[in-house]
């Protein structure tokens, strides 16, 4: 710990400890007269309002992961593999406006907690719903240990405890700021990650306005950042014997790839049950629409945080650090700008803002993959029975078990396993897609197209994956290939053959009269709101909401 | 609502023209991103960002003014007696809860 600089650490940990009281005391808030319910520790107590849902959804979305691999992928390869993450974030929420309405008002009207709750109510078919439970747990098992790369980075660069060779030492650090995220959200439920929203917003703002205005006059303006990024991705890679990146994609591939990657990814994000769970824990169907109008204001953010990768480009000391000798990690671009650039104490800030920034990320994720496995795997498989409160606390066990595997994965595996794995999460929960969605406008897909279309987009995916190699890399390299000469995202062709499949395999089902199962839904329960707040409610504080 | 009122026309079919302006609205937000080589060059500059990230980024508090025009218009299609659905889904909400 020698290079331990005293003011950023104690900044980050009196940051941190502010977020654990607040994790605990979130228990108290809101409080309900049943806690152990789902609809409780799981949602919140669905009763959310614009105000809070704003910080909810918004501080759920963007994760840590985008605080630090966003711009690094700026840093590496420019507009292509990095900026198109703006234009998804452009895409995502007229997307999102479309569909989550519906999925809030027919969760609401049925009591679903879970995606997964919603498909076997509406196909009738259990083994539909648990490929749509095991994709959603599959898929944010490496997403959560993202998080923990990103407080990697943090910790690396503040000199954390990186001087041990011993796994369990060097780590240590990071395996108790995540015991303490653990245990919090296993005893206050969705409520602590909310709360702490509000604390991590403020923060990563306070950072990006800082960074924003700033970080541009100490190295020379934003002609000087763009030029610095231009001039990187002309240059030509070594290695690959080609430039290193796109600065504008002006050919047709590239703009292929840009256009494809966004909007996969702006499909995907909301199939995440994250995603999911942070939006049904609103009150009202005008929540989210709401929200769908005020949350690209955090895209805003999003944007120039960025080009905080060119920004680290055009500063000599960080691109000679991140690209130092023996070093080469990318990842570690925004940390070490910040170091550079800031004072100490702003420093500590804004790096208590990527750490807090993934802790509530981490503990939804987590939440919602617990939710998925007890209502979707235990209790519809095992115990058929289950009362409300064993699901409680049966939810509350997985969530640490969830995280203490993610835990290991951050550990024990390569950094840029994690990476490919999250890419091939987010290729994953694309597949779930035509079978969310089509769900919520129509019955004409038969259940068992859905689910062979789902098996054949997961196949294809995995292995198109696996097969992507540069000179670098050999396996796992990007998540855009070739189809018939055309450069695309992986996940948009995976979701186009599953799509094809389900036609197809619909029209052969019902040609042959294979039985439809049983819709416990109405046309109706799909634009149901409430017109006012449902029964548990809240003390005191809800007055703020709405 | 007393009586269960008689099932209307949908809320698209009485409001042809608000439900045409959404869905214009929706889907134009959706493509002048999407299509990519609308604004895929470095000029013309914008102070001294090149016009591919200007526009990237002005794009997204348009989007927040698109969506909340969205959400008025969409405010209009409803029924003037609130969802049918309402009363039925506070019932069915209480049940569980307790």
């Amino acid at each position: 710990m020698s290079h331990v600089n005293y003011v950023v650490f104690t900044i980050v940990l009196v940051l941190f400890l502010v977020v654990t009281l607040t994790g605990f005391a979130a228990a108290r808030w809101r409080r309900s007269e049943d806690m152990l319910h789902l609809n409780e520790w799981g949602l919140g107590g669905r009763g959310f309002g614009t105000f809070i849902g704003w910080f909810l959804i918004g501080g759920d979305l963007y994760t840590a992961y985008t605080f630090v691999a966003v711009p690094s992928a700026v840093f590496l390869s420019g507009a292509v593999a990095g900026f198109f993450a703006v234009s998804y974030t452009i895409m995502v929420f007229p997307i999102a406006l479309i569909f989550m309405p519906r999925l809030w008002s027919v969760c609401r009207k049925h009591s679903y907690v879970t995606p997964a709750d919603f498909i076997k109510g509406r196909f009738g078919s259990r083994s539909l719903s648990l490929a749509m439970a095991l994709t959603g747990i599959l898929a944010l098992l490496p997403y959560i240990a993202l998080q923990l790369v990103g407080i990697q980075a943090v910790l690396t660069v503040m000199g954390v405890g990186t001087t041990s060779t011993n796994t369990f030492v060097k780590d240590l650090p990071l395996i108790i700021a995540f015991l303490v995220l653990a245990i919090f959200t296993a005893v206050s439920g969705l409520r602590a990650p909310t709360l702490i929203a509000f604390i991590k917003d403020t923060l990563i703002y306070a950072m990006i306005i800082v960074a924003v205005f700033y970080i541009p006059t100490r190295i020379g303006g934003w002609g000087n950042i763009f030029a610095a990024g231009e001039a990187h991705m002309k240059a030509i890679n070594p290695k690959t014997a080609k430039p290193n990146g796109v600065f504008i994609p002006a050919t047709g591939n590239s703009q292929l790839a840009f256009a494809t990657l966004a909007l996969g990814s702006a499909c995907a994000l909301f199939c995440y049950p994250h995603a999911i769970t942070a939006t049904l824990a609103t009150k009202r169907r005008d929540v989210i629409k709401r929200n769908m109008a005020l949350l690209p204001i955090y895209s805003v953010m999003l944007g120039f945080i960025a080009l905080l990768g060119y920004m680290a480009l055009a500063d000599k000391t960080t691109a000679a650090n991140v690209k130092g000798p023996g070093k080469g990690n990318a990842q570690l671009a925004v940390p070490y700008l910040f170091q550079h650039m800031f004072p100490s104490w702003f420093t500590g800030i804004a790096f208590a803002a990527i750490v807090i920034g993934a802790l509530v990320p981490a503990a939804i994720m987590s939440i919602a993959a617990a939710n998925l496995f007890t209502r979707n795997i235990f209790k519809e498989f095992f115990r058929p029975g289950a009362s409300a409160r064993l699901e409680t606390r049966v939810s509350q066990w997985v969530s640490l078990v969830v995280k203490l595997g993610a835990l290991l994965f951050a550990i024990e595996l390569p950094k840029t396993f994690s990476i490919n794995l999250q890419l091939l999460g987010g290729i994953w929960i694309l597949q779930t897609f035509p079978t969310l969605v089509s769900g919520l406008f129509t019955r004409w897909f038969h259940r068992y197209a859905l689910l062979c279309g789902w098996l054949g987009g997961m196949i294809f995916g995995t292995i198109a994956a696996y097969k992507v190699a540069n000179p670098t890399t050999s396996h796992w390299a990007g998540s855009t290939d070739i189809e018939f000469g055309h450069t695309v995202y992986i996940g948009v062709s995976a979701i186009l053959l599953n799509l094809a499949i389900s036609v197809v395999l619909t029209l052969v089902f019902k040609a042959i009269k294979v039985p439809e199962g049983r819709d416990e839904t109405a046309a109706g329960d799909y634009t149901s709101d409430l017109e006012e707040a449902p029964a548990p409610a809240p003390a005191g504080v809800g007055a703020i909401a709405d | 609502m007393t009586q269960p009122a008689v099932r209307s026309k949908s809320p698209i079919a009485s409001h042809p023209w608000t439900s045409t302006v959404i869905a214009v609205l929706v889907i134009a937000d959706i493509w002048f991103t999407l299509y990519v080589p609308l604004y895929a060059s470095a000029t013309p500059k914008v102070g001294d960002f090149p016009f591919f990230y200007f526009y990237l980024m002005i794009y997204m508090p348009v989007t927040g003014v698109v969506l909340w025009i969205v959400y008025l218009l969409q405010k209009r299609l409803r029924p003037p007696g609130g969802y049918q659905g309402a009363a039925a889904a506070n019932a069915e909400h209480g049940e569980v809860t307790s």
